[in-house]
This record gives structure tokens, sequence and C-alpha cells, in this order.
């Protein structure tokens, strides 16, 4: 949805079908939805988790050294 | 027919639900397809539909502007449905094609749009196209125009109708209605 749009068609739903109730793909999808938009702007706005991963309160600037300033997943993807 | 079936309105039966298709149809964004397809989800719906009448058509940023974010924004998701689509209340208030048209265009050249509206257009733009461009600097342009919870009112709209719109592209929506103005 967020990369290759393209690939989702009716081929595409039809197999969600075998797996999932239509409930549960409307579900997904504004899941998905949701996050696309969101977790963009979110990252314009330059803010990271309060809490380090042994759940201690730190700075922003230290969070940002902890958890990378970009996700780690799309460091190949994102321009 | 879009991928998934929408309900049929007698089909759907939250009070609540019904309600806000009925207002999201006498807005015009969205009709009746995208909110009867979620409504197979009631409690879903309801949360959807109420963020994004609020966001659009609510808060302090003059929603002709949101209009025309919102097509230049369908038009990067490359969603028919919600570029298909018209606010009855933002033509009501004057908004015509020929300037929903320039918001997709080179509207920083455009004299019809203040510096404000430039910034918000490209706000938008850049956001799902070059969002690096999205830094302090940028955001600190943004504080001339607007204030902060403007910028916030705005970047949520633009994050919630982009996710939106990205969600319809993969669903083979399209409008219920087509007229001369609905161009896509």
């Amino acid at each position: 949805m967020a990369l290759n749009p393209d690939r989702i068609g009716r081929e595409f739903y039809d197999e969600l079908r075998r797996h999932y109730s239509e409930e549960e793909i409307i579900e997904l999808g504004a899941f998905i939805a949701f996050n696309i938009g969101y977790h963009t702007f979110f990252g314009t706005l330059k803010f990271y988790p309060m809490f380090s991963q042994d759940a201690g309160l730190v700075g922003q600037e230290e969070s940002a050294r902890l958890y990378g300033a970009a996700p780690a997943s799309l460091a190949g993807v994102t321009k | 027919m879009p991928h998934i079936e929408p309900l049929r309105l007698d089909e759907i039966r939250d009070p609540e639900l019904l309600a806000l298709i009925a207002r999201c149809e006498a807005l015009g964004v969205p009709d009746s397809l995208f909110p009867r397809i979620l409504a197979r989800v009631p409690a879903h719906a309801t949360a959807l539909l109420r963020a994004l009448l609020v966001s659009y058509a609510e808060g302090t940023v003059d929603h002709r502007l949101k209009e025309i974010i919102r097509v230049q924004l369908a038009r990067t998701a490359g969603d028919a449905y919600f570029a298909g689509l018209r606010s009855a209340r933002a033509a009501k208030d004057g908004l015509d094609e020929d300037t929903i048209e320039a918001g997709s265009g080179k509207f920083q050249d455009d004299p019809r749009f203040t510096s404000a509206e430039k910034w918000a257009l490209r706000y938008a733009h850049e956001m799902y196209v070059n969002p690096e461009k999205v830094d302090a600097a940028f955001y600190d342009e943004g504080r001339k125009h607007y204030t902060e919870a403007q910028i916030m009112e705005l970047g949520a709209f633009i994050a919630f109708h982009y996710g939106m719109q990205a969600f319809t592209r993969t669903l083979g929506a399209a409008p219920l209605r087509r007229t001369d103005n609905n161009r896509g």
C-alpha cells in the first residue's frame, strides 16, 4: 500500500479473503492507512520515544542517539 | 464495483454512524461509498469518519484551502476516488475548479495564493514526495504564517487524508456521481 499500491488489486483482495473476513480486511486496511499517513508526519516533527529500552526517561537528543534518526527498516528505501 | 462491497444504508444500524454518513454526503466528501465500505466495521467507521470530518471541516484553517490540499494529496496518492470528490461547502464559499487545479500545479508562482497558502500547499506536497524537506527551517517558516495549533491542524489533516487516500486507491473505488467539475 505504501510503496507499490498498483500491486493491490482485485486478485490481491481475493487472496486476502482466503485468510481474513471482509471486516478484518477493512480493519487492517484502515490501520495500515492511518500508519502510512501519520508516521511520515511524525517523522517531519523529529520527535523520539521518551523512554529508553530499559524504561528509563531520556531526553530527545539521547533518544535519537539510542533509536536512530531514521527507522532502520527504511534506511535503504527512503529518499 | 470496489474490491470490498459497501453495505447498503438499510444494513447499517448504528445511529451515530448513519448521522456521520449523512454529514459526509451533505458535504460531498466523502460520498456514501467509502463510509459504507468502512461500515463493515462500525466502531472503526465511526471513529474514522469523525476524525475525517473534524480534520477537514472543523478547525481554524480555511476549509477552501483544505479542499485544495485534499485534491492535491489525492493526486499524489494516485487515488481517483477522493480526487474526484468536491466539497459542496467550499464551492458555496467561492472555491472554483481553476483554483483547485492551480493548487496541484505550479502554485509557488501563482499570485492567487497568499504566502501562507503557498506554505500550506508546499507542506502537503513535500510531506509525501520529499519528506526530508519538511525540516526545522520549514516549520520555522510555517510559524510566520500560522500558529503552532494551526500547523498541527494542517499536519494532522494532511496525514489523515493521505493515509485514507492510499487505502481507497487500493479499493478500486470511484465517486458515486461524476460532474463536469469532478475532473479527478
